[in-house]
């Protein structure tokens, strides 16, 4: 179970595994509170493996949870933020127990809930295995939950090298980029930094302050870096690597980045929740192709989507309702991602096939938005869309139908501040334009 | 029929007149408050990346009124220059004169 997290612990005692604005971690300190985390789980005197709802983002006491329950066969959902955001994904997993971690403490609470007798967590059970719960964008709007193998996903770190470089965690704690941010920097007996917002400013000065060498990072993330001139304001200099995904890497971006940093290596990085993350290469320093060099994972082309076969892939979703055409029956995964083929086995993302609105690196769907838009009194119909935007990837657009009486510009701040309070950031329309009529059956307002 | 010149001085006072109604919206009033030197993006600005889309798209609505013509303020020349058009008022200002004298020619 998980062998190269003991032998980490082990052999990096007093290196710093986690810097961040709880303050420094070292490997031992992790080692003492996976300790503290195992007399808890043995207390509760669990007959069997449970489900665990992990609330927190990447700090000292959240990974220790990790790979504690890990290592015990349980199944744990990474959950952002707070516990309040989330009754609906309680509900669905089935969590019986809820840990809040905060810096370096926990809290752990009971859940009422039945153990999930979903046929994933089943298989995992038989196998003695670990699961993992990720929630990605759902196209009804609903977040999907895919349980994956935890014991699986973990062994593909097993023979990392060391590095020692530091390494920066842009993506959050619930998301796979930043798990495999985390689950990287460990297995090389790293430092993950922790910037305490994810803004360009403190980012910039994260990297300064605790000399970070290796950036994981979006497109979208880079150009504001760029665009908002901290790369002047603060010493980039540790800087060896940005890796870069989520979505693709406009035009143009590239070349500008690789000129404001001359001495860093940039590579492109490719993953799903669906999939897990997977290795990749570049033709060469300025080419958005990628080649998959990763022996864990298949992947062909079929009508310009790129499929993906991997050993890290979910074992299903819990509403099989989500899953419907995803997979086909012999366990390919259809991305949603429309590609372009180029020489010598690469190819390049170009988007998303269907309605996913990717707002630098983060996704949503339109029903989502509009469901909250559909609810203002004065708001007839409405769409939402993606459109391209040089700034963030993609920009949210809403076409709105509004009563004959709206005033336009009172509308237009309802409607976002509506947004600002239901949603997440990124989904609030960042362009409101009044129309006659929309096209489509989407969400049709019922009067 | 020729078009009343865009001078830079309307641009700056389209700008913090669409600042202010923003500010109004976000309940930060201080924005009407803002002047030539004032910061958009980046440290002590502020806005974070999503109102500077936001106000960048309300922007182009006001320029579309004021100008008749639409333009696409965040362009790859915008991305590209050295100095970023999103810094500052004044910047920004500069940035959209020459992007609707160039649209209108």
């Amino acid at each position: 179970m998980s062998v190269w997290f003991e032998q980490r612990l082990q052999d990096c005692g007093p290196a710093l595994a986690m810097q961040g604005p709880w303050g420094d971690c070292t490997y031992a300190d992790l080692a003492r509170l996976q300790a503290a985390i195992r007399i808890d789980l043995q207390a509760l005197a669990l007959d069997g493996p449970a489900v665990f709802a992990l609330v927190g983002e990447h700090e000292p006491a959240a990974v220790a949870w990790l790979f504690a329950l890990a290592e015990a066969g349980h199944s744990v959902t990474p959950l952002a933020g707070n516990l309040a955001e989330h009754p609906g994904k309680l509900g669905e997993i089935g969590a019986q127990w809820i840990v809040t971690s905060a810096g370096f403490g926990w809290t752990l609470l009971p859940r009422m809930s039945e153990p999930s007798a979903h046929a994933a967590f089943g298989q995992l059970r038989t196998q003695g295995h670990a699961g993992l719960v990720l929630f990605s964008s759902g196209t009804s709007g609903r977040p999907k939950a895919m349980v994956q193998d935890l014991t699986v996903l973990l062994s593909t770190y097993q023979d990392r090298r060391r590095n020692r470089l530091p390494v920066l965690a842009l993506l959050g704690f619930d998301h796979i980029g930043g798990l495999n941010t985390l689950l990287g920097a460990l297995a090389t007996g790293s430092t993950l930094v922790v910037p305490a917002d994810r803004s360009a400013a403190v980012v910039a000065a994260a990297i300064a302050h605790y000399r970070v060498a290796v950036l994981p990072a979006s497109p979208t993330f880079l150009n504001l870096l760029l665009v908002s001139g901290e790369h002047h304001a603060h010493d980039l200099g540790s800087l060896r690597v940005i890796t870069y995904g989520t979505e693709p890497m406009p035009p143009g971006l590239l070349p500008r980045l690789r000129a404001a940093f001359p001495r860093v290596r940039f590579i492109q990085t490719f993953g799903t929740s669906e999939t897990g993350i997977i290795r990749t290469e570049s033709p060469d320093a300025d080419s958005t192709f990628i080649r998959f060099v990763d022996p864990s994972t298949e992947w062909k082309v079929v009508d310009d989507e790129l499929w993906l076969r991997s050993l890290t892939q979910v074992g299903g979703y819990l509403d099989a309702r989500d899953g419907a055409g995803k997979f086909t029956s012999d366990g390919w995964f259809r991305t949603g991602d429309k590609v372009e083929l180029g020489p010598e086995g690469t190819l390049r993302i170009l988007g998303r096939l269907g309605e996913v609105i990717n707002v630098g690196g983060e996704k949503l769907m339109p029903a989502e938005v509009e469901s909250v838009i559909l609810n203002l009194p004065l708001v007839l119909d409405c769409r939402v869309r993606g459109e391209a935007n040089a700034l963030v990837g993609q920009a949210v657009v809403a076409d709105i139908v509004a009563a004959p009486a709206a005033d336009h510009e009172q509308l237009r701040a309802a409607i976002r501040n509506a947004c600002r309070r239901a949603l997440a950031a990124h989904k609030v329309p960042t362009r409101v334009r009044f129309v006659a009529a929309v096209s489509g059956e989407r969400l049709k307002k019922i009067r | 029929m020729n078009m009343p010149t865009f001078t830079r001085d309307d641009a700056v006072k389209l700008v913090l007149a669409r600042l202010a109604r923003f500010g109004q919206e976000l309940g930060q009033p201080a924005l009407a408050m803002a002047d030539e030197q004032t910061r958009l993006f980046g440290e002590a600005s502020p806005l974070d990346s999503i109102g500077l889309v936001t106000l960048m798209s309300d922007l182009e609505g006001d320029i579309h009124k004021a100008c008749g013509v639409w333009v696409t303020i965040a362009d790859e020349k915008a991305m590209s220059r050295l100095t970023s058009p999103f810094r500052r008022v004044g910047l920004l200002a500069d940035h959209i004169v020459e992007i609707v004298t160039a649209t209108r020619a």
